[in-house]
């Protein structure tokens, strides 16, 4: 390993200066909810540590996750992507093309072997032998085994590799088949999201790089410091929910006052994911902000559960979360907020009558 | 030289996954096939679901030209129910759209198509060094400054949209996030971000200059920014006469609104432009590994013939007008909304046109969007009731970044009971038909320049790119 540059120098040599790159370790200890005192270990560990080889694949998918990837907020987090944590090997953005490509590959695979970090795009469909996505004349399930084979950990990026995503919705004709069906033998992060936000991805990979460790993960495998609150937990329009002000029509005054869209189908409520936090370019909206409840794209299976303008008829109550490992953290709100809280779900619990009531006369 | 057959691929800095086979002799392609070689099935997934979940689900198709797939099923939709979006909407969804559009059109020239100039093929070349450092993969300082001025650009998308890609707020009725006042002021300082990067790094110049040539001669005599210097290698290189197309182009028109088109819509044939009629279009099978015959889309088939038969080669089908394949894309649009420069271009169809057809279309495009945005009048309304019909049929013709998309719905039920897509690639990079006719990609490969020992020929790679192709968008 010793031959392999620091990122530290990677991005010296991309001209980056180092009031700059302080800034980014500023910005990655916040976004990864790490105190102040971090900024410094982060640095340390990127001037010392050689930095850590990429592999990145495309199987079945829309390359929308990399399309989220280099748009992320700080000027350095495209530079994550273009120099500082080298991808090694990348078939959308890199320069070489045919036989070349497979050779760098190979070659990369040979070279970091055990060390490098497989990042997945996509899934491999299963059947007719993986026919319906050929890579180099072979099935794409074969490059992504292959690769996964010396890898140290794969990321599955986005709800494709994590969870199958719309193009295994039924009858999911080519049989897409999540990452973690096929390779089984190795630590995988599933970071899901339709795609996952920008600030997601570059922090999920910092972390891993700085502290050279994968990052708490929750039951389903998602990094905890992300996923660990409800989109509903945080939502700027909640407010309106717990006092029962619904949208009932895309046009409608309730509509242009932005209440709360949860009759609109909004999924908010069992989606675990950072868009009501961190939000979406550069932190500008999402889309509740926009106007459109959330299809829950984060989760398991979203693509199948009904229509997305369904209301959800699922929705576990404060002090009734039956999945303790999914929230717990609401539990503790409601505790501190005492009497408030009471009266909330009684509103809350009038409100929900109401709407499930509504939905069976549908 | 004696008879090869070359198979290049996979192609990199495309979206998606690309196949071509080459037959090679005299060191010229004789003949080309395409093949693309990813299905997903989006046509078969859409059938027995709501209507609405079109909108959610076409989109992901295509994480680069999803709103393109958004705008059109949701005027596919409001097709079925007979009504069109408010005027106010049409316009912010026009801008969201021609943002998408711009920003594909200088990702495709700074991280797609320019690296290839960087290949150490070129080497000898006085412009080589230049070249690399502007423009190699993943390094060139060009791409740095293009991804950061782009994602500026889709900051518009997401103040009014929600998020990109994959957005939600595009409905038949309208939008669902109305524009503010103080939304058009952050909008305009985002558009002059945008224009002061273009106006400085690509075109050198101000934009209406640019935009207002009128001739091959003028065009010549650009020499700023990066446009000049792709213009001084496409002399030098000879791309204009490289990679030629048949002449023969369509639009569909870009951005719907209740005066028509903002870039008119029509067909390019025998050198003049005529109307388009969308029923004339259909889809060949005969060298796609699909089942079923020949159809229009709105009663078309989509199963995939799971034998992979001997005389086909590709996922994706053919279509068609009259036994003629057509070329779509900003050359395309350019030519139709009848510009003179896209004009004096149309028969020399080659890789310099195209990329100048996005040239132009980049200057047009942000003039464009700043007149739409002084239009919109944030009283709105953005947003309008629509009852989608318990059965009915509808049509989606937009523009995206690199052609003709159509989406073509049936509704039985309540539920959707046909689904089908055409993309821009799928016409650009359709396999043969019946007759034997090949695609507009394979008919322009074919006289490619190979060189002895080259396995990857770099006047392929630069026809290919030329085309912008989206492979993911083709097959769907």
């Amino acid at each position: 390993m010793s031959q392999i540059e620091t990122f530290y120098d990677v991005m010296r040599r991309q001209g980056i200066t180092r009031r700059s790159f302080m800034k980014y370790c500023s910005l990655t200890a916040a976004a990864l909810g790490l105190s102040p005192a971090y900024v410094p270990k982060i640095a340390h560990a990127m001037e010392t540590k050689p930095r850590t080889p990429v592999i990145w694949v495309h199987g079945l998918e829309c390359t929308c996750c990399s399309e989220s990837f280099i748009r992320s907020a700080h000027p350095l987090a495209k530079d994550v992507v273009l120099s500082m944590i080298s991808l090694d090997y990348d078939d959308t953005l890199m320069a070489a093309a045919g036989h070349q490509a497979e050779a760098a590959l190979q070659d990369t695979i040979e070279k970091y072997k055990g060390n490098y970090i497989l990042a997945v795009e996509g899934n491999p469909p299963l059947n007719e032998d993986g026919m319906f996505c050929i890579v180099g004349g072979k099935p794409f399930v074969e490059q992504l085994k292959h690769a996964a084979e010396h890898a140290k950990a794969v990321i599955s990026w986005g709800a494709c590799a994590s969870y199958g995503c719309v193009q295994a919705a039924k009858p999911n004709p080519t049989r897409a088949t999540p990452v973690h069906k096929v390779i089984t033998d190795k630590p995988i992060i599933k970071v899901p999201g339709c795609p996952p936000i920008a600030e997601v991805m570059t922090g999920v990979i910092t972390y891993m790089l700085t502290f050279d460790r994968l990052p708490e993960l929750d039951r389903q495998g998602r990094p905890a410091m992300f996923y660990s609150q409800r989109i509903h937990d945080k939502c700027y329009r909640r407010p309106h929910f717990d006092a029962g002000q619904f949208v009932e029509a895309w046009d409608d005054e309730n509509a242009r006052k932005g209440y709360c869209l949860y009759k609109m189908g909004c999924k908010g409520p069992t989606t675990y994911n950072a868009c009501s936090t961190v939000r979406w370019n550069e932190g500008v909206s999402f889309p509740i902000q926009s106007g459109h409840g959330c299809i829950g794209c984060s989760e398991d299976g979203f693509w199948d559960h009904g229509s997305f303008y369904n209301r959800v008829t699922d929705l576990t109550q404060f002090g009734v979360e039956s999945n303790a490992d999914k929230v717990g953290l609401a539990a503790a709100g409601v505790v501190g907020a005492g009497v408030a809280a009471h009266a909330a779900i009684s509103a809350l619990k009038s409100a929900q009558k109401k709407t499930q009531s509504s939905k069976e006369e549908v | 030289m004696t008879d090869t057959r070359l198979i290049v691929g996979p192609f990199n800095r495309v979206e998606g996954d690309l196949e071509i086979r080459l037959d090679v002799s005299d060191g010229a392609v004789q003949a080309a096939y395409t093949n693309s070689p990813l299905f997903r099935g989006f046509e078969r997934i859409l059938v027995g679901k709501a209507p609405e979940d079109a909108l959610t689900i076409t989109p992901r198709i295509c994480g680069i030209c999803s709103i393109s797939q958004s705008v059109a099923a949701a005027r596919a939709l409001a097709d079925v129910a007979g009504v069109a979006p408010t005027p106010a909407a049409e316009k912010a969804a026009a801008m969201l759209h021609a943002v998408e559009n711009l920003a594909d059109h200088v990702t495709h020239f700074n991280l797609f198509f320019m690296p290839d100039f960087a290949r150490p093929a070129y080497t000898s070349h006085p412009w080589h060094a230049d070249a690399v450092a502007r423009f190699l993969a993943a390094k060139g300082s060009a791409i740095h400054a293009a991804i950061e001025a782009r994602a500026g650009l889709l900051h518009i998308v997401g103040l009014l949209a929600g998020k990109w890609p994959h957005t939600l707020a595009i409905q038949p009725g309208g939008m669902t996030r109305a524009m503010t006042a103080r939304d058009k002021v952050r909008i305009a300082s985002d558009l002059r971000r945008f224009r002061r990067y273009l106006e400085r790094n690509l075109f050198g110049a101000p934009l209406e200059a640019f935009a207002s040539l009128s001739s091959i001669n003028e065009l010549e005599g650009w020499r700023t920014g990066d446009v000049g210097f792709f213009l001084m290698l496409a002399s030098e290189l000879g791309l204009d006469i490289s990679g030629r197309g048949a002449a023969r182009y369509l639009s569909f028109g870009a951005y719907p609104t209740n005066e028509g088109p903002l870039f008119k819509r029509g067909i390019w044939q025998n050198g003049e432009r005529r109307d388009l009629d969308s029923s004339e279009i259909y889809e060949d099978l005969s060298r796609a590994w699909m089942l079923g015959e020949s159809r229009h889309p709105s009663s078309g088939v989509t199963v995939p013939d799971e034998l992979m038969r001997e005389d086909a080669y590709s996922w994706c089908k053919a279509p068609r007008i009259d036994g003629h394949g057509f070329e779509t894309g900003a050359l395309s649009r350019q030519i139709m909304d009848g510009h003179p420069l896209a004009l004096a271009l149309a028969g020399e169809g080659g890789v310099r046109a195209r990329i100048v057809g996005r040239f132009l279309e980049t200057a047009r495009t942000q003039i464009l969007l700043e007149r739409l945005l002084s239009e919109i009048d944030p009283s709105g309304p953005f947003m309008q009731s629509v009852d989608l019909p318990y059965q009915g049929m509808g049509e989606g013709l937009v523009e995206a970044a690199r052609g003709a998309l159509g989406h073509w719905v049936q509704i039985r039920n309540g539920v959707i009971e046909n689904y089908q897509i055409i993309a821009p690639t799928t016409w650009n990079f359709s396999p043969r038909d019946s007759a034997g006719t090949p695609g507009p990609l394979e008919a322009a490969l074919v006289g490619a320049n190979v060189k002895e020992g080259e396995e990857t020929p770099i006047s392929v790679q630069h026809i290919v790119r030329s085309f912008d192709p989206c492979m993911v968008c083709t097959v769907h």
